[in-house]
């Protein structure tokens, strides 16, 4: 008797989203089945981005080997994000880590001077994550998307304390936000409807927090993969945007990564292609081998 | 559906703080009030009661009893704090709530039943936990009856409590409890059912909580619960418990068929209904502002 493989299809799709604007733009999502699901009915027209991490002010307390590969450009973010594209990397995530109040505190002008300076210098679209800090990201993340206008970044992340005025200037000067919650699907959910009521949905992208390998990843790999499935079969329109795995700076904290170049850069590499295989449509890493192994295992 | 109310309530600070300051008349407002509200029994929620239990639960019967004709449930896992509570209860036979298919419950709290010849609440709960699904709730409880009435405590004196988890910590857990109340029938014939319906929406936003609740109430209701522990203070609970809002069972019923709704047509108030229906059949995703999307 033959064997006949069964083949799924799915009722909706992921929300295409389109990074960058003019010739730099890039699409990620828009797939209409679940990641690799190469067995079922639907496409998945935008394959998924690499990202490399770029800081904007000289890294403190990384380990030797993260540095040495970037060791001429460190103190120059636009060098950096030139060096990461020559690496291979299809987009750019730009760290604001010089705007850390507990560091040097830069000022939000400061940080969106260099943000226009790296955007305007490389052929694709940039990503720039915030400090993390709800009150200081509030001010310097409308802050670039001013400086920036119209040429629709990745700005994040949002949090459910500070969307209200980072997502008012994204939607006046055309930029596209990282909605960012706690690893749980729930409160993803009440942002992304809290978001929604001023913000286009096709203008969001998802971070649900991303855990190395040995550290929880397994709990950000479930919840992409329920995300995904929500949204996909389940028809849920609050889930439906495409996801970003910020796991590089993640990774590079486990001792794992700290204490031996080889299996730091496999730590890496196994986090991102789980995440991958889980439904993330970027992630974002930091050691250049890192792209070159992804790639590769991605064929 | 028999109401338990619920609002004497060891979690409550006001609660906490009148019992152990032995304030009988917060105590006995509460009561009252309750009473007045419309429930059949009253819960007295004492926690684990570890201090002085044997002054501490009769001196609380005794002035709750004073106030009421109400028929007392007694909310310990303390079989000290249990039995002084049974023992001081003098108006209406009481309620044991609760016992399990532990093995320290079967042991100290179930035998109560018997001496005090008082009804019992019977969980799933077993050494284990709590078991993870339907079927293996519906199997652990037919054990946990049968040792009951190996005891002599009759299936109509136990009231079965699936045990509801709240919807932000797993929302198919909730569709559970339906198929349970469908299978509970053949299982325990003749026995009582009971639940802690606000727990559903514990860890909700509290203004959201009562809808939750509702709607979970009627959708058990339909599976004939017997009874409900519940926030006497909800009015909304109450009247349609009093069958004065026919069209929310009406609504709930339709959304639990899979009928096709026009939402358009729908009162603002019936498409709450109908979303927090579709949240509790885990048909749409849960989150804080489901009402609002």
């Amino acid at each position: 008797m033959d064997f006949k493989a069964p083949v799924e299809s799915y009722a909706a799709s992921v929300r295409e989203v389109t990074l960058g604007a003019g010739d730099k733009a890039v699409k990620i999502g828009g797939e209409t089945k679940l990641a690799y699901g190469f067995f079922d009915e639907g496409d998945i027209p935008n394959p998924p981005k690499l990202a490399l991490e770029v800081m904007d002010t000289a890294p403190e307390g990384w380990a030797e080997h993260f540095l040495e590969p970037y060791r001429d450009v460190l103190s120059d973010p636009v060098a950096w994000a030139r060096k990461a594209l020559d690496y291979g990397a299809d987009l750019i995530c730009l760290r604001l880590i010089s705007t850390d109040p507990a560091g040097k505190n830069a000022s939000a002008e400061s940080a969106a001077e260099t943000v226009k300076k790296v955007a305007d210098a490389i052929p694709v679209p940039l990503i720039v994550y915030g400090v993390g800090d709800e009150t200081k990201d509030a001010e310097v993340l409308p802050k670039v998307a001013a400086v920036c206008s119209g040429m629709n970044l990745l700005i994040g992340p949002v949090i459910k304390e500070d969307y209200e005025p980072i997502a008012a200037a994204a939607l006046e000067h055309g930029h596209c936000l990282v909605a960012q919650s706690p690893l749980d699907i729930n409160i993803m959910k009440e942002l992304n409807i809290k978001l929604s009521k001023t913000f286009p949905l096709e203008r969001i992208v998802i971070d649900p927090l991303s855990a190395a390998l040995g550290y929880g990843m397994e709990y950000s790999f479930t919840l992409m993969e329920r995300t995904k499935l929500t949204g996909v079969a389940f028809k849920d329109t609050m889930t439906q945007m495409p996801l970003i795995g910020d796991l590089g700076s993640e990774c590079a904290k486990t001792k794992e990564a700290k204490t031996n170049r080889e299996q730091g850069i496999l730590w890496e590499g196994m986090t991102a292609i789980s995440l991958l295989l889980a439904g993330a449509n970027i992630v974002i890493l930091r050691h250049p081998d890192s792209v070159k192994n992804v790639r590769e295992i991605l064929g | 559906m028999i109401l338990i109310g619920e609002n004497i309530h060891i979690i409550s600070k006001d609660v906490s703080v009148a019992i152990r300051e032995r304030n009988a008349r917060f105590l006995q407002d509460l009561a009252v009030k309750q009473t007045e509200a419309g429930v059949h029994y009253l819960d007295l929620n004492i926690g684990p009661a570890r201090k002085n239990p044997e002054e501490m639960v009769p001196w609380l019967v005794k002035a709750i009893e004073e106030v009421t004709d109400l028929p007392l449930s007694i909310d310990t896992l303390n079989p000290v704090a249990m039995e002084a509570g049974l023992a001081a209860i003098t108006k209406s036979r009481a309620l044991i709530n609760s016992a399990s298919g532990r093995t320290d419950s079967k042991q100290e709290m179930m035998p109560l039943a018997v001496k005090y010849n008082a009804e019992l609440v019977l969980s799933v709960f077993t050494d284990k936990g709590c078991p993870p699904d339907a079927d293996s709730r519906i199997e652990s409880i037919m054990e946990t009856a049968a040792y009951a009435n190996e005891l002599g405590i009759p299936n109509e004196d136990l009231w079965i409590d699936p045990v509801l988890l709240p919807i932000s910590a797993d929302q198919a857990q909730v569709g559970f409890d339906l198929e349970f109340m469908k299978m509970l029938e053949d299982a325990v014939p003749g026995a009582k059912s009971t639940i802690g319906l606000s727990n559903v929406s514990n860890g909700t936003p509290d203004h959201l909580r009562g809808i939750l609740n509702r709607t979970m109430m009627v959708m058990l209701g339909r599976y004939n619960m017997y009874s409900v522990i519940a926030d006497a203070f909800d009015k909304e609970l109450i009247a349609i418990n009093n069958g004065e809002r026919p069209d929310i069972i009406d609504i709930v019923y339709k959304v639990m068929d899979e009928e096709e709704i026009d939402l358009s047509s729908l009162s603002q108030e019936m498409v709450h209904y109908v979303k927090t229906a579709e949240v509790l059949l885990d048909r749409m995703l849960y989150s804080d502002g489901w009402l609002d999307h």
